[in-house]
């Protein structure tokens, strides 16, 4: 590294900034249609799907038991926050005990 | 244009929402804390790059990119396009109901923009959520935990269980899966969830896991854009 950090850091911090600002800006510019709203509405689901699957392929048993654990929960106590700590308490335990 | 509500309360109900994933935000931070002052970054200069860049894995990448010696600023700047380019499409994703707020108050908002109050927030977008100000108040308590975190990690703080034990690594996509059967409630809607699924781990495996979220809801966008045409 022969740059001094902070230059280092104000390139990286400008190219965090342009990432959070690009889709934006770019939206502006494209009219919203119908079958462009459909694909946005359903691009969170897809990436929650994603990171969930992610984890399991990254971690193993215990991790795919806690996240099927937090689905079933989240549907049977209707509050998707409770289900979510409780996934957390459960991935614990699993770990704890060698899963 | 700019008569979308942005107001306190939205804000506040936004920063309540957002206290549960801040926990995880704050492990996160602890994690990164203890990474950077093992790279030789003190506390000040560890706060400082969570600050700036906001992004936990970008700012990971960086610093094990600075610490092999042979990052070059094109390197680092290449690292942190790629590992956060999933924020073009959340911020595309969020356009046609931010921008009600008007240029200012979007862009401040944009500021704050994260995984988890992103997912947050498009949740409850999907549920009605009128006022602008939610998403900068679900990021608030956020912001606060990734700083506090990586201060007290920074200052390394070894005598700390690992996050890892505690499955606070877990909780992002804790919430994920939490939010992701709530929003589920027509058959419809879970071609974006296997589609999604599907596409994250192919690309994981053949690409890597930075592109995997971008994969996921691309593939998943496209896919309701085709069956939204055939529905016609």
């Amino acid at each position: 590294m022969t740059e001094s950090f902070p230059l280092a850091l104000l390139v990286m911090a400008a190219a965090a900034l342009l990432c959070r600002v690009a889709g934006f800006t770019l939206m502006r510019l494209v009219p919203v249609s119908p079958r462009l709203e459909a694909a946005l509405r359903a691009t969170p689901l897809a990436v929650m799907a994603g990171i969930a699957a992610l984890a399991v392929q990254a971690g193993g048993l215990a991790e795919a038991l806690a996240l099927g654990a937090v689905v079933a929960l989240t549907v049977v106590l209707g509050s998707d926050v409770a289900a979510a700590l409780l996934g957390v308490v459960i991935v614990a335990v699993l770990r704890w005990l060698g899963v | 244009m700019s008569h979308a509500p942005f107001t306190w309360d939205g804000f506040r109900r936004g920063a309540r929402d957002g206290v549960p994933l801040a926990l995880s935000i704050f492990a996160y931070g602890l994690g990164f804390g203890l990474v950077a002052a093992q790279a030789g970054f003190g506390v000040a200069k560890a706060v400082t790059t969570s600050a700036a860049i906001y992004s936990g894995s970008a700012q990971l990448a960086a610093v094990n990119l600075l610490q092999t010696g042979q990052a070059t600023l094109l390197a680092l700047l290449a690292a942190i396009l790629v590992i956060n380019a999933r924020y073009v499409l959340f911020g595309a994703a969020l356009q046609p109901w931010l921008w009600q707020a008007g240029p200012l108050r979007s862009y401040g908002s944009l500021l704050l923009l994260g995984d988890a109050n992103w997912l947050l927030t498009m949740r409850r977008i999907a549920e009605g959520e009128e006022d602008r100000a939610y998403l900068a108040g679900t990021g608030a308590p956020i912001a606060v935990a990734w700083l506090t975190g990586t201060a007290l990690g920074a200052a390394a703080v070894s005598v700390l269980p690992r996050p890892e034990a505690l499955g606070f690594d877990l909780m992002l996509p804790c919430f994920a899966a939490a939010m992701m059967a709530a929003m589920t409630r027509k058959r419809a809607d879970l071609v974006p969830v296997v589609v999604g699924a599907g596409a994250a781990l192919v690309t994981a495996r053949l690409v890597g896991p930075a592109a995997a979220v971008i994969a996921a809801g691309v593939a998943g966008g496209a896919v309701a854009a085709l069956m939204h045409r055939g529905a016609e």
